[in-house]
């Protein structure tokens, strides 16, 4: 096995004429968390959506857990096993319980009995403490609370990979905080995780490597400190500034 | 400081609702005066039309001559030809229970633990089956009816649940292959809806009734009943998968992504996530699907099939009983509003299930 959780070797991607992702080169070693970050249409939800293939690459290579993204389905289930993943609008199942948006994807994509499904669910929920809503549905809750169930979904599904793809961006401000600490538990615990996210604190305090994204490209990429103290790139120095003051 | 404001107060006696509803002004008052009086009118001259002066007495129309309002007698006279049409007289037992048992199984599938791909199924073709049993008979020492002897209510309700029981998967089938990323299944599922929808329903019960025989090899042709309900289907499948489209427009793409993204595959996407939503958005129009197709029904009567409306012209075509059409036409619209009327008032409860479940 590898130590290597996810690799992108010169990756393209073509919304019809429009080239959103150019010669993505990036790898993420078991363990590791990243943060993405960049102005809005750099590509870095592109890019993580490339990573369990809800966006299909043109070109190039993405290899996770050692499986490589192609048309194979068997690969493709074997690689959304492995990885997890939150939305910016937590799309949670409105017809279903909390519980239930738990269990309902282990039974369904990994044969896993009722009960065995609900109580990992339930195991879940608590993590995130949140247990205490399992039988509500998604639309009596607030939205940070539904980011948690979102994420205990993902996690019911023990994935080794988590991607974040702007998990608090549709969030009010006062619940922000605790959809980050629920993160911040996840890194503690060592969950391989990639996190495109505005939250420069959260980059600060949990990213072994922050990575700035423009116009398609990766421009920088550097362990949190050096990247804030001290941006190389001109792109990097104008965002952390837009950033800082705003 | 700020004041605090009392809650207006709301009259909830009946004469404070009727003072502000009905009387709030002289318009008002003027209106609700006019239309009150037309409907007491109203109600009044059908009390004593269908009850007051009416009569249930059994017996020949000469009973009708005695009194002002409606001659119930037809009913017990001719109801068993409204009932069961051409069905043999000995075997009409066999048609009540099997109306009855078809009734049964839709109020059964109206009960939400049925709402599974496995029970739905099973319960509908051992419903569907018994009725055939029953109604075609051949086994069981059961003495064989032809499907051209069917006919009156049973009929009626027959057409209506085997179109809406063949219809149902096939409308799911066109929806989801309209939605297909394959182009050829996409315009082939696209261009099936938009013939038959641009068809009258007569037209193609016609086709089915009568032109199929002269142009498909017999062993290919099946009965007429089985090939104008099949047709029948068909047109009812191609306006369901519009309406199940658009109700899995309404989806947002987030659905179907958080689904794939936890692994979930095709089948369990479209079947756990994306079909129950979609029927949730879509309920108030697949009623009115089924109340139509119900009603439309009637319409297999000019291709020669008994059902309900035609055994009633039947029953006033005789001579004896000319004069009582209007009794006759009543009670079959009576029963016909028995259905349509329990079909909507079940569709309004699933309306207030949904909403209770999404906002309790």
């Amino acid at each position: 096995m590898s130590d290597k959780a996810i690799q992108l070797i010169d990756v393209n991607k073509y919304y019809g004429q429009f080239h959103a992702l150019k010669n993505i080169n990036l790898e993420v070693a078991e363990g590791e968390r990243v943060v993405i970050c960049g102005q809005s249409g750099s590509g870095k939800s592109t890019t993580i959506r490339c990573i369990n293939r809800l966006e299909r690459h043109n070109d190039g290579k993405i290899i996770v857990e050692g499986i490589e993204l192609t048309d194979d389905i068997d690969a493709l289930d074997e690689v959304r096993r492995e990885v997890g993943m939150v939305f910016q609008r937590f799309n949670l199942f409105p017809h279903l319980t909390v519980l239930e948006n738990c269990a309902l994807p282990q039974i369904r994509a990994r044969g896993t009995s009722r009960v065995n499904a609900e109580k990992m669910g339930l195991r879940q929920l608590d993590r995130m403490k949140i247990a205490d809503q399992a039988c509500k549905f998604a639309d009596e809750l607030s939205g940070g609370q539904q980011q948690r169930v979102a994420i205990a979904r993902a996690l019911c599904m023990e994935p080794r990979i988590m991607l974040f793809d702007e998990p608090t961006s549709a969030l009010d401000p006062e619940m922000i905080g605790e959809v980050l600490e629920c993160m911040v538990n996840l890194a503690e615990d060592g969950m391989t995780m990639i996190c495109v996210t505005h939250e420069m604190g959260f980059a600060r305090s949990v990213a072994d490597r922050v990575v700035f994204m423009a116009a398609g490209r990766i421009i920088e990429q550097a362990p949190p400190t050096a990247f804030f103290e001290n941006p190389q790139a001109e792109e990097t120095q104008v965002f952390l500034k837009q950033i800082i003051n705003h | 400081m700020t004041a605090v404001i009392a809650p207006p107060q709301i009259e909830t006696t009946y004469l404070g609702w009727a003072k502000r509803r009905l009387f709030a002004s002289p318009g008002d008052t003027v209106l609700t005066l006019i239309f009150g009086g037309a409907m007491i009118w109203f109600f009044q001259f059908l009390l004593d039309w269908a009850v007051v002066n009416a009569t249930w007495a059994e017996g020949g129309k000469e009973l009708c001559r005695e009194v002002s309002g409606a001659c119930w007698s037809v009913i017990g006279a001719r109801g068993r030809l409204i009932f069961f049409g051409l069905y043999p007289y000995e075997e009409h037992w066999r048609s009540t229970f099997a109306c009855l048992l078809i009734i049964a199984t839709m109020v059964l599938s109206c009960v939400p633990w049925f709402w599974s791909m496995k029970r739905l199924p099973v319960l509908w073709l051992s419903g569907f089956g018994a009725f055939v049993v029953l109604m075609y008979g051949g086994i069981f020492g059961l003495k064989v009816v032809t499907t051209e002897q069917w006919g009156g209510l049973s009929l009626t309700v027959f057409i209506f649940c085997a179109v809406v029981v063949i219809g149902m998967p096939l409308a799911i089938g066109l929806a989801l292959a309209r939605r297909s990323k394959l182009p050829v299944v996409r315009l082939v599922a696209g261009s099936i809806i938009d013939l038959f929808r641009s068809l009258p329903l007569l037209t193609i019960l016609f086709t089915a009734a009568v032109v199929v025989p002269l142009t498909v090899p017999d062993w290919a042709q099946g009965n007429k009943l089985g090939r104008v309900v099949v047709a029948f289907a068909l047109f009812f499948a191609c306006y369901q998968a519009e309406i199940i489209r658009a109700g899995m427009q309404a989806i947002p793409d987030g659905q179907e992504e958080a689904a794939a993204a936890l692994g979930m595959k095709y089948g369990s996407r479209i079947f756990d996530i994306l079909l129950p939503q979609a029927f949730r958005n879509s309920l108030p129009s697949t009623i009115n699907q089924f109340v139509i197709t119900f009603k439309e029904t009637s319409i297999v009567t000019i291709i020669g099939f008994f059902e309900i409306m035609a055994s009633a012209n039947a029953a006033v075509g005789t001579g004896e009983w000319t004069a009582q059409y209007i009794e006759v036409y009543f009670f079959v619209g009576f029963v016909y509003f028995l259905f349509v009327f329990g079909l909507s008032r079940y569709g309004a409860y699933l309306e207030r299930r949904a909403r209770l479940s999404n906002v309790r």
